[in-house]
């Protein structure tokens, strides 16, 4: 059995589906395309795939990944390619398949793009108010959980971030820390923002990378 | 396809990917070389109506046609509902996120009666007039069909034209007769009219009716040349007609996630409280080849990993154990698990069980309807205790541990007594269980006893009975509360308030037009669902417009009233209604169609199980 690691991207309309519903459509797919992909055992065998970080509802994402098992040699990756992608809406779509070379547990960062705008004000003025934002020395928020509300410290999570000014938005490049100990979603940041300029602003959310604790590209 | 301004409420409302389309297998084409652009609504969420097979036949059908591109609609759940309105965007399409009031033709599938008002509010998010007569040009025709289409009266004035029947061929020729119509500069009369003419078709507006003192109908009087009795369209060759290889297959979780096929329409029990046994008369199925071809074709287009076949009674179908067999033989490499919902108590046989042993054993349901055997006589529900009994028996045996049963309250000539049976049946099940020597040990059995209220509906032997009050159907609910004694039995009942409405509406005539005009003016929406509904609110509309909800729920109507759907034709003779319906008094059953003919009228379309050869015949 060899394992393998798929790459695709997660866009247009399918930004707006949850992790569970890429899941599902992910297996749907891998159950279409007839890929001798390892199943489950049981009453209701189905393929077998992992996600190494779930992305969000409502982001993009253009480096994502799936690990599953294939029972046979005979099939070429570009051939596994073409055999999903025809199953697939156009969403989702597969762009490589790879042998992963690190294991899931290593996520430490994910690089986002996050574009920013504002009906109320410009993008100067929202380039100005996000560089003040964030050198702010606590970025202070209370996240829901199911034990309740906590405060936690966002500034913590941050890497790095650059700003970029455009014409009718700014975009956000940031790091943050990720993986299953010290997540922390993007979304805090945005509703983090939203608090400190007391507006709504629109944010357009896309996973760039994912990284090891040594900020090595993940494989 | 979503555009820029959709793009910045999506992420601030429930479940998104309700609102995106972008589906496998979705169909999306250049507008600019199509002739027609038909919007198919459907007047609830997303996740209900993509679970609806009319639909996914029909948008298929539809998109075969070079000349159409169908597009999708659902209507927006109340918190999307109010970010479009706040944010001046009116309702759109799911393939091309063009506005609706864009199409040519609007076309509603009508389930039930109490998604009226989503079809209006629909209308009004598009911007549409709602009223027909004030649509004037030839774009923004307004259709409808489904089975609500038996009594088109309570919405008369909001629909063009209504699809009576099953739509497959006549929804087509009206389309096609659209595009000529538009090349030759015709008007909307103009081409309503030519409408009429076709079998299937009732254009509401070219009709009058008069009532009497009591307000009963006093008459229905054609115009413009249109027939005085409108007859059903139906498909005589199930297995050459029209069937989708594909489906759209949904991004988001919807009710029904998976395949469905169909194997034949109609049924030939003649169950007395059900529309659907009477308008889609003649049982006519496909063949086990046609079943079996589609079935594959469908799995592998799709990706769905179950396939339910569906149809109003699954075991009835004439080759049901050589069906299974034949889908067996692939099935099971294909990892694909067969479902066979809509199973009579007498048709779960052990052979069956066998084949259908791939299906999840999440539960089995079963539809008694009625306690006690006498009420099941006046039903037609021809159905024994011990039949019940000995199925539950296999089931149990088998591994099941958990049966639902539906019930009806507040049946015709209904006593206390009746309704207690509906506990005692209930019991009963329990028991067989710890007598069942092969049940799963260790487990303990839970039967759910799910009780709706009766409604009658057109074109059934009981289209003239009175619905029970409000009150009336609370009592019966309560009573059987109190009767249950264990907790392996639970109790659901459906709320009494939507089912007085939904029997308004069923049986109502062309005055609740204005009810339903005041109602979208007011905002109404959703009234299927608890988190919008309110009958008060309701009663407030029928009072302000002068209107007894009672006299359409409540009354009893003689046999020689004219009744607001009368000149309309599904195929059965009113006199065979009238005379099952005082069968049903008699407590006498009538034959299902394989043991006897009955002569119920529909045989006239020359097809299906009318022309069967009957087995026992002496
Ligand atoms: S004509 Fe006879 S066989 Fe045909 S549907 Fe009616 S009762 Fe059944």
């Amino acid at each position: 059995m060899k394992n393998a690691r798929i790459w695709f991207k997660k866009d247009l309309e399918c930004r707006y589906i949850s992790h569970l519903d890429l899941n599902r459509c992910m297996l749907r797919a891998l159950h279409k395309s007839k890929l001798p992909v390892w199943h489950t055992e049981g009453f209701n065998p189905h393929p077998f795939a992992t996600f190494p970080l779930p992305l969000s509802l409502g982001f993009r994402g253009i480096n994502e990944c799936m690990d599953v098992k294939l029972e046979a040699d005979n099939y070429s990756f570009e051939e596994i390619i073409s055999k999903l992608n025809a199953c697939l809406p156009k969403g989702i779509q597969v762009f490589d398949v790879t042998e992963p070379s690190m294991k899931a547990g290593k996520i430490a960062f994910a690089k986002f793009s996050i574009k920013l705008s504002c009906d109320k004000i410009n993008s100067s003025t929202i380039a100005e108010k996000l560089s003040e934002f964030l050198s702010l020395e606590k970025i202070e928020f209370e996240k829901k959980s199911k034990k309740g509300i906590k405060t936690v410290d966002i500034n913590q999570g941050i890497k790095t971030f650059q700003i970029e000014e455009k014409f009718d938005f700014v975009t956000l490049n940031v790091v943050l820390s990720a993986g299953s100990s010290d997540n922390v979603n993007p979304n805090l940041i945005v509703s983090a923002f939203e608090n400190y300029l007391q507006l709504p602003v629109y944010a357009d959310i896309t996973r760039i990378d994912l990284y090891n604790s040594d900020m090595e590209l993940f494989r | 396809m979503v555009s820029k301004e959709v793009e910045k409420l999506l992420l601030k409302v429930q479940k998104p990917g309700r609102y995106v389309g972008g589906e496998l297998n979705e169909v999306i084409k250049d507008k600019n070389s199509v002739d027609v652009r038909f919007a198919f609504c459907f007047p609830d969420t997303y996740e209900v109506g993509m679970s609806h097979l009319g639909m996914k036949i029909l948008y298929s059908q539809f998109n075969n046609e070079d000349y159409i591109w169908c597009e999708r609609v659902f209507a927006p759940w109340i918190d999307m509902e109010k970010e479009m309105i706040e944010n001046n965007i009116p309702l759109y399409a799911l393939e091309s996120g063009d506005p609706v009031s864009e199409f040519d033709f609007i076309g509603f599938t009508l389930q039930y009666e109490l998604s009226y008002t989503n079809m209006l509010n629909m209308l009004k998010l598009s911007g549409v007039p709602i009223k027909s007569c004030d649509r004037h040009d030839l774009k923004q025709i307004v259709v409808a069909g489904g089975p609500c289409a038996c009594n088109p009266e309570p919405i008369a004035e909001f629909v063009d034209l209504f699809f009576i029947g099953e739509g497959e061929e006549v929804d087509l020729e009206v389309i096609d007769l659209f595009r000529k119509c538009r090349k030759e500069g015709k008007s909307k009369t103009e081409f309503l009219q030519l409408c009429s003419q076709i079998e299937g078709v009732y254009v509401p507006s070219f009709y009058e009716v008069s009532y009497n003192e009591d307000d009963t109908i006093k008459s229905f009087t054609p115009k413009n040349n249109a027939p005085s009795v409108v007859h059903k369209r139906l498909i005589k060759d199930m297995n050459s007609s029209f069937y989708p290889d594909n489906f759209v297959v949904p991004l988001i979780e919807i009710v029904h996630d998976r395949a469905v096929q169909e194997i034949f329409r109609g049924c030939i029990r003649g169950c007395r409280f059900c529309q659907a046994g009477f308008i889609y008369r003649p049982v006519r199925e496909k063949s086990p080849e046609t079943i079996n071809a589609q079935c594959k074709a469908l799995c592998e287009n799709t990706g769905y990993d179950e396939v339910s076949l569906s149809s109003l009674s699954s075991s009835d179908y004439s080759q049901i154990v050589l069906l299974l067999e034949k889908l067996n033989e692939w099935s099971k490499d294909e990892k694909v698990s067969i479902s066979l919902p809509s199973l009579r108590v007498d048709g779960f046989t052990d052979e069956i069980m066998d084949k259908i042993k791939t299906v999840r054993k999440s539960g089995l349901t079963f539809a008694p309807e009625a306690g006690s055997q006498r009420m099941r006589d006046v039903i037609n529900k021809n159905v024994l205790e011990k039949e019940l009994l000995a199925t539950c028996e296999t089931a149990f045996n088998g591994g099941w541990t958990t049966v639902k049963l539906y019930f009806m309250i507040g049946l015709p000539t209904e006593t206390m007594e009746d309704v207690e049976a509906i506990v005692k049946l209930g019991q009963a099940v329990v028991d067989t269980y710890y007598k069942c020597p092969n049940r799963t040990k260790g487990r303990s059995v839970k039967v759910t006893v799910s009780a709706s209220s009766f409604v009658p509906k057109p074109f059934t032997p009981f289209q003239w009975e009175p619905q029970d009050t409000i009150e009336q159907l609370h009592e019966k609910q309560s009573h059987i509360k109190e009767c249950i004694t264990t907790k392996k039995i639970q109790f659901n009942y459906h709320d009494a308030d939507t089912s007085f409405l939904e029997a308004v509406f069923a049986r109502g005539d062309r005055k609740l037009c204005k009810v339903m005009e005041l109602a979208c003016e007011r905002g109404f929406h959703f009234d299927g669902w608890n988190d919008c509904f309110s009958l008060e609110k309701w009663l407030e509309l029928f009072d302000e417009c002068g209107i007894d909800p009672a006299f359409y729920a409540n009354r009893r109507r003689s046999f020689d009233e004219i009744l607001p759907w009368d000149h309309i034709d599904y195929g059965v003779n009113k006199s065979y209604l009238i005379n099952e319906c005082k069968r049903a008094y008699e407590n006498t059953t009538t034959p299902h169609c394989r043991l006897k003919c009955n002569n119920c009228g529909a045989a006239k379309y020359g097809e299906g199980v009318c022309f069967e050869k009957r087995k026992n015949m002496v």
